[in-house]
């Protein structure tokens, strides 16, 4: 009998992951944070984490994945393989062109305001701007204002040639 | 009107959630129009970067290591984890803090959830006597947003915080003394930091041409108004707070990061109670209408019936997916002990001789209980 934690991994799970992928560019990498944030909500709340388990396995991934850019960590050698397209089945230019941009992604992640790298690893995971304001704790009408500004934030981090 | 930035943005992603008369409103304008296809090209750029299939994962086999390391865990206990610190933990921390210190500056300065972002809230003016919990959700604020279809709401710029090198420095950038702890709970650091929270004017100005319009929205018509009511304002003067803290930097909060891996960490805050007066009508009479407004959202009407008289009470939002509270006396003045749902953190408010002081953090409901019972 499956539990209500069990139904939850299923439905959440990949997106939990796709959340950390936004921000790390590493879908390994990615897997690590997923299964770090559902192994610390079944500690903390077992097999019945309840409603608004979604909204806080969000938010844990997006923080958890900055933090792991924020503190400079180097990069594993798993991400290092990725990179070279060891797990990109095989083209080499477009693999380094997807690690040239993931360097640029989070690199800027790591330097624009916190509340603005989760705004937008949220809102390109595919989140609804319902989802997001219960994950971020914002009133629906200030994700609009908070993406908006976190976008024009990350053009001037990033510049347009490069993009 | 022009919509907001933020209206806009959202216009971008999910058009049915605007209003049809703003979507109207932006197809006709030429300067909204503008402003829509710069923020489509910003937002385009964006994309970009982001842009990238997910592999595809294999959710069982997910499942499967989740639950090896869960064994793995549960055979080495009761070992410490090795390392650093859970981020989930600390995401979680950061989100009750932040909760918490919301809640207690919400108390002391009267804007609730100033750390959500919810500062132009109606419902956190008061004109306080006694203090009473009024139990909010996250959608409870997301529709009080709705109350901009019923006039101008201006909230007079974000809260500042400037941290200060000592309580008498504090004290003389807000006014107010700084509170002084008597008894600090054991495992909390000895050495307090100082902020001060800036005091600011919030107001709310009722537009009937607005509530006309969105009473048409709902399908029926203004009920009649009272004399003076157009065009009322209601004004909130907020005195600057002083912040003392302990366990991590006061500042933090409103710039990300910066917080404890673990341990305790709470503040006091301490505010001269805030000031209301209106023009026009009373707090009651814009009360009583706005709730006789046809399509005001159940959510608002519950929470203004709720509140009570505001002039007699501070009504104290209460996160209730996060906390719940009680009544309590703090050395015989009247408080609240809001206490946090995930036994993360406490908030204790109370009131006396004009002062709103509120004790907030990572401590039990009984360690808060202390630190607010030695404040002089």
């Amino acid at each position: 009998m499956p539990t209500g934690f069990d139904r939850l991994f299923v439905e959440e799970y990949p997106r939990i992951a796709g959340i950390a992928r936004r921000v790390l560019s590493d879908p390994a990498a990615a897997e690590d944070v997923a299964q770090e944030v559902f192994l610390d909500l079944h500690r903390r709340f077992g097999d019945d984490p309840g409603a608004n388990a979604p909204a806080w396995l969000r938010a844990a991934a997006v923080h958890t994945a900055l933090n792991t850019i924020r503190a400079g960590q180097r990069r594993s050698a798993r991400e290092l393989r990725y990179a070279e397209g060891g797990e990109m089945g095989g083209d080499p230019q477009a693999a380094l062109e997807a690690s040239e941009t993931g360097r640029l992604l989070r690199a800027a992640l790591a330097r624009i305001p916190r509340r603005h790298a989760a705004v937008l690893a949220l809102r390109y995971s595919g989140l609804s701007y319902a989802e997001m304001a219960s994950a971020l704790g914002i009133g629906i009408n200030t994700v609009g204002t908070r993406l908006r500004r976190a976008e024009a934030r990350l053009r001037k981090e990033v510049g347009d040639a490069s993009l | 009107m022009h919509p907001s930035d933020g209206t806009l943005r959202r216009r971008l992603d999910e058009p049915v959630a605007i209003d049809a008369p703003v979507r109207q409103h932006i197809a006709a304008c030429p300067r909204c129009t503008d402003r829509l296809a710069r923020m489509a090209t910003t937002a385009s750029r964006a994309a970009a970067l982001f842009a990238g299939t997910d592999p595809a994962i294999d959710v069982e086999a997910a499942r499967r290591l989740l639950a090896r390391t869960e064994s793995a865990a549960a055979a080495q206990a009761p070992r410490p984890r090795s390392g650093h610190a859970p981020a989930p933990a600390r995401a979680s921390a950061v989100r009750v803090r932040r909760a918490m210190v919301g809640v207690a500056i919400a108390a002391t300065a009267s804007l609730v959830l100033v750390v959500t972002g919810a500062s132009q809230d109606f419902l956190s003016l008061f004109q306080p006597r006694q203090l009473t919990p009024v139990p909010v959700t996250f959608a409870d604020v997301r529709s009080l947003a709705g109350l901009t279809s019923y006039g101008h709401v201006d909230s007079g710029g974000a809260l500042q915080v400037q941290t200060e090198t000592s309580a008498a420095a504090a004290a003389a950038s807000a006014g107010i003394a700084a509170p002084a702890v008597g008894g600090l709970p054991s495992g909390v650091p000895a050495t307090p930091r100082f902020a001060v929270v800036s005091g600011g004017v919030v107001s709310f100005t009722f537009d009937a041409a607005l509530a006309r319009a969105a009473a048409a929205r709902a399908g029926g018509d203004l009920p009649p108004m009272p004399t003076g009511l157009d065009g009322s304002t209601l004004t909130v003067s907020i005195a600057p707070a002083v912040v003392v803290a302990y366990g991590f930097d006061p500042a933090s909060l409103y710039h990300g990061g910066g917080l404890p891996a673990g341990g305790k960490a709470f503040v006091v805050v301490a505010s001269r109670i805030p000031t209301v007066s209106t023009t026009g009508v009373t707090i009651r009479q814009l009360e009583d209408y706005l709730l006789s407004v046809p399509g005001i959202p159940p959510e608002v009407a519950s929470e203004l019936r709720a509140l009570g008289n505001p002039e007699q009470t501070v009504p104290v939002p209460i996160p209730i997916d996060l906390a719940n509270a009680s009544k309590v006396s703090i050395n015989g003045a009247p408080g609240l002990l809001i206490g946090d749902s995930t036994e993360l953190g406490s908030v204790v408010v109370w009131t006396h001789n004009g002062v709103v002081d509120a004790v907030a953090g990572t401590l039990s409901s009984s360690e808060a209980l202390g630190v607010a019972r030695s404040v002089h």
